[in-house]
């Protein structure tokens, strides 16, 4: 069943066009990569997919629902996440505090002014969950500023799994991360989509093992185009899609 | 909001469980002095404390803003104003009870400050700054010029509030200042500290130094960023115009000044003093900016430069101000 | 008729001044990024210097053709004293969070107001007879005009005609442009940006002084009037657009004429109107009617 879905997606920049009629439906349980050189337009098409930017025409939906005008609280609160390609942490909140965020909007309890955030069971439980789940159980107290690189892009993550999504979108989320704690960060990633019920993850990525390792598709974006989309089998069978998106291979 | 300047130089990790019992002992004791103060200083020290708590309170709402969601507004003393000018109106008009002109104040910053919240909250750092600016300076103007109603740059002469139950008849202004009415004021300081403290320590305290930190991120994980800013905006309104009704009675009058955008300035200078990184840090500042206000102008008609001195010090070398110096550790907000 | 020219006259005036004073707020936020609530604290002890610096003229019983040029001196010899010092201590602030800045020029207001309080006294000073001397301009038999307030209008324009010439054309002025634009890309390229900022920080002050030294002989000094005027470039640089310099000209153009107008017409509503319009202006269009988008 198909749950996210883009139609005919323009996004100009002034006169540069950076999405050119893009179509692509996502279906429950698939974890779908997308790939492209540089500049193909990746996260460009996240911005769009996940309402930071508006499409210059198309449409999208989610759950059936157009969400060209949405604006990320709303998407958050329809059960979409995503985390960031850079550093996309709160400096000064601590470990614990970042997931508590997304786990007080998990239980709607956001606009709480005079409850005790200390005293809420439910949001420790999850911020426990998650963060044992990401390897944060040691670190809660640090400041997300405190963090190694690896740990902040994980960070931003896991406060995005916390969200108890139905659809999670992550921008390359292991750019700028040694090669050895890629495919752990991915296995940490398959498993909390399996323990949070998330029904779909799209992810921005470059790392070929890890797209052909891990992907159930793959859609390969080239100069705002799809310029092919279906099984990591098919893709890998399709020369002129290796040779554009992975350049000399 | 870039903290490039303010990293902390500590990085001894904080967690609401782990805090320290000494973390305490610092505002107890401050409390405790504000409260034995009548008793150890002269009546115009602790009428000068009785403005002091007055500024505390306005500083509370300010910091809320400022501290814990990054908003600087550069125009919070038209909260001031309006809480004296409703003092003098209610009092013109033969309702003392300072129950009723509290609420009253508290409900009129409301009406003001949801328009104006729904319209500055749209804003960030520098035209946030600016707005409120305009936004008081529009009052403040109303006030200067409409003379029939506001009394112009005279102002509206305010009596003695008196809070149900209390009575004054065995007192003079003085006795009052620093009896009862001292007390009632102390009380509300601490009740209106309480309600802070519940604020910040909420879930909507979190998602308000979330907003602070990276608003983007903060309203993917769901924060709902413009109704926080506008919750936020209103809070510090009615703190603003509580503090209001409190300075204005020991002056006696409520003059358009109070909303001028200098004292917004003054008022964010108190709030640096004391650490706006330190839930306490906006009493302290208030506290102490009154008193040394007063020794300086009592001793040099030069006082604005030493301010001024004292405030490119603390930018420069101290943006946590006191508390930071005090306290290093208990850095709440931050 | 007669009282359209007024307000015309008048309130052009007062923006050509104003038009000074935002246009050093505007180069030192554009190329600083430094929102300078001193600004104002500069015209100020301009205009008190600015009345020194007259009545040393008068003394000499110079002519009245040198009252301008003296005056202009007045404000670069201010402006050079001050600008190299503050803007050193403003050097500990430039990679730091806005507020701060904002703060410390905040710091800079209060300090000015008791170094002009140190100089020149609490009362404000008037320097009388000048004004006068410098004619009218009879339109009609009862319509005349304050020839001063022409030769402000004039030295205001080739002040700001002069400045656009050294920003456009001079090696330097398109230095400073390319601060404005991109600094860090400006160090890598190794344009000293700490002569770049001092130089621009001096000409934001050097407006400012030379804007309180012209209105001298036309109004009063006040220790207030600083306070009060960065109020009107504020409005000034949000109606035109924060860092836009054609809107520092349109926007001092909207404040000087509507407070005219105002005072003309309905005096309550003097500084009101002028909020309104601000108010406004950020509402519709946050970036100033002129301004960049972000």
């Amino acid at each position: 069943m198909s749950i996210l879905q883009a139609a005919g997606v323009q996004k100009f920049y002034g006169a540069f066009c950076a999405l050119d009629g893009v179509n692509l439906s996502i279906d429950e349980g698939e974890h779908v990569s997308i790939i492209g050189p540089n500049g193909a337009g990746k996260t460009t098409l996240v911005n769009v997919l996940t309402g930071l930017l508006s499409p210059t025409a198309g449409s999208v939906t989610f759950k059936g629902r157009d969400i060209a005008r949405l604006g990320p609280l709303r998407l958050s609160r329809l059960g979409m996440a995503r985390s960031f390609q850079l550093v996309n942490i709160f400096p000064q909140l601590s470990v614990r505090e970042t997931i508590a965020l997304a786990a007080i909007s998990t239980l709607g309890a956001g606009g709480r002014i005079f409850a005790s955030l200390q005293r809420s069971k439910p949001v420790w439980d999850t911020v426990e969950g998650v963060s044992a789940l990401f390897g944060f159980s040691s670190k809660l107290d640090q400041p997300a500023k405190n963090l190694s690189q690896g740990d902040k892009k994980l960070l931003d993550v896991a406060s995005a799994f916390a969200l108890k999504p139905e659809i999670i979108l992550l921008d390359e989320p292991t750019s700028g991360v040694s090669t050895a704690e890629k495919s752990a960060i991915m296995q940490v990633l398959v498993r909390a989509a399996k323990e949070t019920g998330i029904k779909a993850i799209i992810q921005v990525e470059h790392d070929m093992d890890i797209v052909f390792g891990y992907s159930s598709r793959i859609i390969a974006v080239h100069e705002g185009k799809v310029l092919a989309d279906g099984s990591p089998e098919m893709i890998r069978s399709r020369s002129d899609v290796m040779a554009a998106v992975v350049g000399k291979l | 909001m870039t903290t490039a300047g303010l990293e902390p130089s500590t990085s001894i990790p904080r967690s609401s469980q782990s805090r320290s019992k000494f973390g305490y002992v610092i505002p107890a004791v401050g409390f405790s002095l504000i409260a034995a103060f009548p008793f150890i200083a002269g009546p115009h020290y602790a009428i000068l404390m009785f403005s002091g708590m007055g500024f505390a309170i306005a500083l509370l709402g300010l910091n809320l803003l400022f501290g814990f969601t990054g908003l600087l507004s550069f125009g919070h003393a038209m909260f001031l104003a309006i809480g004296a000018y409703t003092t003098a109106y209610l009092t013109a008009a033969k309702i003392g009870n300072l129950e009723i002109i509290l609420l009253t104040a508290a409900g009129v910053a409301i009406l003001v400050a949801v328009p104006i919240g729904l319209l500055c909250i749209r804003y960030v750092r520098i035209y946030f700054s600016m707005l409120t600016l305009a936004f008081s300076m529009l009052l403040y103007s109303f006030l200067y010029k409409f003379y029939p109603i506001t009394g112009g740059d005279e102002g509206l002469r305010i009596k003695m509030p008196r809070p149900a139950l209390f009575d004054f008849s065995s007192l003079d202004t003085v006795g009052i200042l620093t009896g009862p009415l001292y007390y009632y004021v102390f009380a509300l300081l601490l009740l209106l500290t309480y309600a802070m403290w519940r604020i910040v320590s909420s879930p909507l305290g979190l998602g308000l130094r979330a907003i602070r930190e990276n608003q983007q991120k903060a309203e993917y994980l769901g924060v709902n960023v413009q109704r926080n800013r506008l919750v936020v905006f209103v809070v510090a309104g009615v703190y603003g115009a509580i503090g209001g009704v409190i300075i204005s009675i020991p002056v006696g009058l409520a003059d358009p000044s109070l909303a001028y955008w200098v004292q917004s300035g003054n008022l964010v200078f108190m709030l640096l003093l004391g650490g706006y990184t330190n839930f306490f840090g906006p009493i302290l500042g208030a506290v102490v900016f009154i008193f040394f206000q007063d020794q300086l102008m009592s001793h040099t008609e030069y006082w604005r430069l030493t301010f001024g001195i004292l405030l490119a010090l603390i930018v420069i070398f101290f943006p946590n101000g006191l508390m930071g110096i005090i306290d290093p550790r208990r850095r709440w907000s931050a | 008729m007669i009282s359209s020219i007024n307000i015309l006259v008048s309130g052009v005036f007062s923006a050509a001044v104003l038009f000074l004073v935002s246009a050093g707020l505007q180069i030192v936020f554009g190329v600083q990024k430094i929102v300078n609530l001193a600004c104002g604290s500069f015209y100020a002890i301009g205009a008190y210097f600015g009345i020194t610096a007259l009545s040393w003229a008068l003394r000499l019983q110079l002519p009245a053709a040198l009252f301008i040029p003296v005056l202009i001196a007045s404000g670069l010899v201010l402006a050079l004293v001050l600008g190299p010092p503050i803007e050193r201590l403003l050097r500990s602030i430039y990679h730091r969070d806005e507020h701060f800045q904002l703060l410390l020029t905040f710091a800079l207001v209060l300090m000015f107001e008791d170094i002009i309080r140190m100089f020149w006294g609490a009362s404000p000073l008037q320097i009388n007879n000048v004004y006068l001397a410098f004619g009218e301009l009879r339109l009609a038999p009862d319509l005349t005009i304050p020839n001063y307030n022409l030769i402000v209008i004039a030295v205001a324009l080739a002040i700001s005609l002069g400045f656009g010439w050294f920003l456009q054309a001079t090696r330097f002025g398109k230095m400073v442009r390319a601060t404005a634009e991109n600094a860090s890309i400006c160090e890598a390229l190794c344009i000293d940006l700490r002569k770049v900022y001092a130089v621009v920080f001096t000409l934001g002050v050097a407006l400012g002084t030379i804007g309180g030294a012209l209105v001298i002989p036309a109004t009063a000094a006040s220790l207030d009037m600083g306070v009060e005027l960065i109020v009107d470039a504020f409005a000034v640089v949000i109606i035109g657009g924060l860092g836009s310099m054609p809107g520092a000209l349109l926007g001092a153009l909207v404040v000087g004429l509507t407070r005219a107008a105002a005072i003309w017409l309905y005096p309550e509503f003097e500084m009101l109107a002028i909020y309104v319009i601000v108010i406004a202006v950020l509402i519709l269009r946050p970036r100033g009617l002129l301004g960049k988008a972000a």
